[in-house]
């Protein structure tokens, strides 16, 4: 074996129940370099990372570190072992202080007992300085920007001495001067010999920093290069280099005059940026972009369940102030989530409660009492509309898998009789067969005069089943595309311009 | 499943409906006000020990100074087969909360104690009324009026002493148990009042209280359950601004019984008071609790009332046997022939065990 | 569940067609999650044994009795715990209107009567006292709803303070008028025939009117809690706030209203305690909610939030007041009284929590 090879990963495999997450998928970092990981949303590289750190156990396949097979059960033994992960979503202790939050779990200790904060303070200074971070050893986490909170991550992964580290999406929140300072540690890590693997979505920066680039798409290795024999083009080309397939209903809507108008929509507490599109009757206009691009805030802004700063929603020329979802819900909106679980559903309740709560006033009796028969007939009229599987009306939502409940929260909003949908990421965690299902419901609600509006990561989803597609960039509108003559690879460079 | 098993439950207690009651044998069921009042537990003591020779058969139950709670208590004794309620109420100071518990017991005899079931002679109508009560306690006014001389005889006689900051007068302290409580009441108020008149008749100043802003002229446990704890808190929050270093120390500490005074000994010997060559500032309760005796043989207490609690015991025992014996609760009293007990002269169903000064052995 | 019958029927035929190691399971799993009530019904034998006179109808009416007065304490604050809270305010509450509930319907030829002024006890002051102090809880559930549902402050601490609060307002109220913090009585023959007049008679035990109010406040929290938006809403906030509000629920208003609606029912309570107790002291109402809130999590209304059902408390309650009544009846000491009560809440919400915890 190569003697500067440092982790080597073969022919990683791990299915998820009607998912082939990863399809024998291998990757080999060198000493001393910085190896990028490159693919779409959902290509399999957190999965291949998630192994990796034992926070999946892999089906099959192989990992060696320095030559020897390793193992880890979870990323505190990884750490141990000089694999560390600077994370996406910081998970860190947000009230503790600083060098608490380095040392957490692994306290410097005076006779086995007390916590030694002057060692822990020393100690923390040195890795400090070592990577010129001007942080305070005892400032408290939650006071810091995100920029100096990963400064610290990355800090904790040196203080392990680690031999392997891992930058998912790092520069996502930071600004350029920030990421300036970032890729100085980065090459700083280089030059010791460390082994660098780097996630991102920004081919500028790829093609600055890294020696290696491994593309993945659809759970499979595509391909890995020197950074310097890659064009921006290729790269694209490789990461989406798929035919589409007929996993999309025709599509049979014809869009109508204007009904929906976006004016200039501004976050008071995101990065929205003058966001302004329209949408007609009968027309699915898609929303696409990369992660934090601003289509959730987009949607979310409109159902007023975010705090517009600036920013009108016209419905047919009359003006919809949307300041609560009640309002929204009233001026015919309805919003599907992104996270089911967080914002959709209600778990512990049934099938009928979970449709019906959007709608009580519907089973309203003289203003009194609801009706019990009238819910059950609006719950069944969904479930068979839309094929929902489950036993009974009186079953528990989390009983049912996730393209079913899906199905039960869409339920919930058709019987709002909305004029406008806003599906964020309808098909999320969805299998192949009930995602055809959704966009023939979709669809046909575009046949109906309804005027929908789809987010979703997944680019031949946007183009198999929307008229038109709105790119976000950076919080802001990036470009517009008609879906039936585009690319794919039109929209990755629309998602990039503002990043 | 759950609403099956709901419904065996029901019916198993619907069909044991119909098994006959037992003819029981006698079984006494004594209510406390409270578990952890520290004179009712050297009652309880002697009790137990009197009822255990007896042969009794009998339950203790503590309602956790909840009047309501008591009720139920002794509706489930009653339906539970009790023969006879020696009960200790909650809300003492009130004919309407005896009533009621006469009420619920229909005709089991009940035998009321310690605390009032009210003042003023309004007891003395609900226990004339009733044919199977009594009440064995102690003449309300009386430990008042008792502690007050204790007081005023002891000030006279060393007042150079206990006036630490030599300006003619004597600051002092009042600790109530409770708001609302007879006894309270009237220790309150005559543990000061009789002092004061002893001290007056003598040419001496009254008592002063210690905090002018106070128009209450006490501090009251809000708990309302006479503990040494709500005094040494009081105390300790009085000695910051009222102490030596100011000039306005407080030079006399009087307590509603001996759980208070315990308190406010702990206090003051924090602050260096009443320990060995220490200033002693006098405190005062009532009950001579055996703590309380050993606190005074010390010194660090200057004196008590004697509440006799064997001899409430011993009444209480004596009053259960007669009753269990077919005699009426009112004739069971009369029987009682001693010099510790006297029948009170305006109602012949309450019986008084006497008080007695306490200042050592 | 709607047709026990045909839901044995189906279990069995489920269960005819499992293989060995399947109807292991399905017994421990009927075991383990009915362990309560098979504690509870052994429990209730071994009383039955030692002391004949648990089955009586007189010791049914005795605990029929007790239910009704403790039922609608724990209905009001089950609200609260559906929306994952909790609600410490209660008794103290309830000690309020209590005292509220005394003073407006004392004798008017009582001697120590607070307010000489107040009017004659008829019918109508009865109505105007009962309106008054559901009113009184109303208003600070409102305000434990307000700040729970404006500050997002956790309800554990908005209670205790409003807790604390109304304890000030009790004993500033028994003091006034040269009350002089005296308990309150001479309740007016009227009220004691409106509340605890008697209803019937179950063997030897007389059934009071107010058994008959918990009945009716029962079928009335049970259609709030099934049968309006109000209900529904309420549990979707308790389930999962995020997603009522972007359902379009109004979660601000759906958490006050519990509140409210638990503070009135608290209200009621005290209107009924004045009875029971006989006279009014500064204490009643102390600790209250600790039965109540005992009362809902053993009954399957859990802190889980979303969750829970009437019959559920009625249950619960019913069980507190066996256990309470058999101990009784036992003579088992104060101690283990406690100390039973303490395990036997610890076991119903770990069988609970275990409800939850297994599908994952």
């Amino acid at each position: 074996m190569d003697q500067n090879v440092l982790l080597k990963m073969v022919d990683i495999t791990k299915t998820f129940p009607g998912v082939k997450a990863l399809d024998h998928v291998s990757l080999t970092v060198e000493k001393g370099t910085v190896h990028a990981l490159m693919g779409e949303n959902g290509a399999g590289k957190s999965t291949l990372m998630k192994c990796l750190f034992g926070i999946y156990g892999k089906d099959d396949g192989h990992i060696y570190l320095n030559g020897e097979e390793i193992d880890f059960k979870s990323s505190k033994e990884a750490l141990d072992n000089g694999v560390a992960m600077v994370h996406q979503e910081l998970n860190q202790a947000l009230k503790r202080s600083v060098m608490d939050n380095i040392w957490l779990g692994r306290y410097p200790k005076i006779a086995g007992i007390a916590v030694d904060e002057r060692k822990m303070y020393k100690d923390t200074m040195a890795v400090f300085k070592e990577l010129e971070i001007d942080v305070d050893p005892h400032r408290i986490m939650s006071t810091m920007p995100v920029s100096q909170r990963q400064m610290v991550e990355i800090a904790k992964a040196v203080s392990y001495n680690s031999k392997v580290i891992v930058f998912d999406e790092p520069t996502s929140s930071l600004t350029e001067e920030e990421v300036e300072h970032l890729f100085k540690i980065i090459n700083m890590l280089r030059d010791r010999g460390v082994g660098i693997i780097y996630i991102s979505h920004k081919m500028a920066e790829i093609k600055r920093i890294s020696d290696y680039i491994t593309v993945m798409r659809d759970g499979q290795w595509v391909a890995t290069e020197r950074a310097e024999d890659l064009e921006m083009a290729d790269i694209i080309r490789l990461m989406v280099g798929r035919e589409l397939t007929n996993q999309f209903p025709p599509k049979t809507n014809t869009p109508g005059e204007t009904y929906l108008e976006v004016k200039n929509i501004t976050g008071m507490y995101n990065h929205l940026r003058d966001v302004s599109f329209s949408a007609r009757r009968g027309e699915v206009l898609g929303l696409a972009g990369l992660d934090s691009s601003g289509r959730t805030e987009t949607l979310e802004s409109i159902f007023g369940v975010r705090t517009r700063k600036e920013g009108e929603v016209y419905l047919d020329g009359k003006r919809c102030f949307n300041r609560d979802p009640g309002e929204s819900i009233k001026n015919g909106f309805a919003l599907l989530t992104e996270e089911r679980r967080a914002t959709g559903i209600f778990s512990i309740l049934n099938i009928r409660e979970n449709t019906v709560i959007s709608s009580l006033k519907r089973h309203l009796r003289f203003g009194l009492w609801l009706s019990d028969k009238s819910q059950r007939e609006d719950t069944q009229r969904y479930i068979d509309a839309l094929r929902t599987k489950t036993p009974t009306q009186e079953t528990k939502i989390r009983a049912l898998s996730g393209g079913n409940q899906q199905k039960v929260i869409i339920g919930r909003w058709l019987l709002t009789e909305p004029d406008v949908l806003l599906l964020d990421e309808p098909t999320r965690g969805i299998d192949v067969g009930a995602k055809y299902e959704i966009y023939q419901l979709i669809l046909d609600l575009a046949n109906k005069g309804k005027t929908v509006i789809m987010v979703s990561s997944e680019m031949p989803e946007l183009l198999g089943v929307c008229d038109r597609i709105v790119v976000m960039s950076g919080g802001r509108v990036a470009g517009e595309v008609d879906a039936r003559n585009t690319t794919q690879e039109e929209i990755m460079t629309l998602a990039a311009k503002y990043v | 499943m759950k609403k099956i098993l709901a419904l065996v439950l029901t019916l198993t207690m619907v069909f044991a409906l119909s098994v006959p009651a037992f003819a029981a044998e006698p079984q006494v069921e004594v209510f406390w006000y409270e578990e952890s009042d520290v004179y009712l537990s050297t009652v309880r003591a002697e009790l137990n020990n009197e009822l255990d020779a007896l042969g009794v058969k009998y339950n203790n139950q503590f309602a956790g100074t909840d009047q309501a709670k008591q009720l139920d208590q002794i509706r489930t004794a009653i339906y539970g087969g009790a023969n006879l309620l020696v009960v200790n109420v909650v809300t003492s100071g009130d004919p309407d909360t005896a009533q009621a518990i006469l009420d619920e017991a229909g005709d089991i005899p009940v035998i009321f104690f310690n605390r009032a079931i009210g003042t003023d002679g309004t007891d003395n109508e609900v226990l004339d009324a009733a044919e199977a009560a009594c009440f064995i306690g102690t003449d309300a006014p009386e430990a008042g009026h008792m502690q007050g001389k204790m007081v005023g005889d002891y000030v006279l006689a060393n007042y150079e002493d206990i006036d630490l900051n030599g300006d003619g007068e004597i600051s002092y302290a009042m600790f109530k148990g409770q708001e609302g409580n007879v006894e309270a009441i009237y220790r309150t108020q005559f543990g000061q009042e009789d002092a004061d008149a002893i001290l007056t008749e003598a040419g001496k100043p009254a008592l002063v209280y210690f905090d002018a802003e106070n128009t209450d002229k006490y501090q009251v446990d809000l708990d309302g359950a006479w503990s040494a704890k709500a005094a040494t808190e009081y105390m300790d929050t009085n000695l910051v601004t009222y102490n030596e270093a100011n000039g306005n120390m407080i030079e006399l500490v009087i307590c509603n019984n001996d759980g208070m005074a315990e308190g406010v000994v702990a206090s003051l010997q924090k602050a260096g008071y009443n320990i060995d060559d220490g200033h002693v500032v006098p405190v005062f309760g009532v009950d001579a609790t055996d703590n309380a005796k050993a606190l005074i043989a010390d010194g660090a207490m200057t004196g008590t009332v004697k509440q006799d609690n064997v001899g409430m015991a011993q009444a209480i025992a004596l009053t259960v046997q007669a009753v269990l014996d077919g005699a009426a609760p009112v004739d069971a009293l009369a029987a009682l022939n001693d010099e510790r007990f006297t029948i009170a002269p305006d109602c012949a169903g309450k019986l008084f065990v006497a008080y007695a000064p306490y200042t050592g052995e | 569940m709607a047709n026990p019958i045909a839901n044995l029927q189906r279990i069995s035929a489920e269960y005819s067609q499992m293989d060995k190691k399947d109807k292991r399971r399905f017994w421990t799993d009927g075991i383990l999650n009915n362990a309560l009530y098979i504690l509870m019904l052994a429990f209730c034998i071994y009383t039955a044994i030692k002391q004949p006179n648990f089955v009586s109808w007189g010791s049914l009416g005795n605990l029929v009795v007790q239910v009704a007065a403790y039922l609608p304490m724990a209905l009001g604050i089950a609200g609260c715990i559906v929306l994952t809270g909790t609600d410490l305010s209660a008794g103290r509450v309830c000690g309020l209107t209590a005292a509220v509930t005394g003073v407006f319907l004392q004798k008017s030829d009582f001697a120590n009567k607070m307010f000489t002024s107040l009017p004659e006890v008829n019918g109508w002051w009865i109505a105007v006292t009962l309106l008054t102090v559901i009113a009184i809880g109303a208003l600070i559930g409102l305000v434990n709803g307000f700040f729970v549902a404006k500050f997002s402050l956790h309800p554990f601490i908005v209670t205790l303070s409003t807790q604390l609060i109304t304890y000030g307002i009790i004993l500033w109220f028994f003091a006034l008028n040269g009350n002089n913090g005296q308990p309150i009585s001479g309740l007016s023959a009227e009220y004691k025939d409106f509340v605890g007049g008697e209803l019937f008679r179950l063997g030897p035990a007389r059934i009071p009117m107010y058994v008959l109010y918990a009945v009716i406040l029962t079928a009335l929290m049970w259609f709030i809690w099934n049968k309006t938006s109000f209900g529904k809403n309420m549990f979707a906030v308790g389930s999962n706030a995020e997603a009522a509000r972007v359902s379009g629920v109004n979660v601000f208003w759906t958490t006050v209203l519990v509140h409210t609606l638990a503070g009135a029912m608290y209200g009621y309570s005290g209107f009924v305690e004045g009875y029971r107790a006989g006279s009014i002291a500064a204490s009643t109402g102390l600790n209250y909610e600790c039965d109540a809130i005992a009362a809902c999590v053993i009954g399957g209304v859990s802190f889980v939030g979303g969750t829970g059902k009437i019959s559920g408390i009625v249950l619960g309650v019913v069980i507190l007041r066996i256990i309470f009544i058999a101990l009784t009846m036992l003579g088992v000491d104060s101690s283990s009284l406690y100390i039973i009560k303490g395990a036997i809440i610890l076991c119903a919400c770990s069988l609970d929590m275990r409800k939850y915890l297994v599908k994952k």
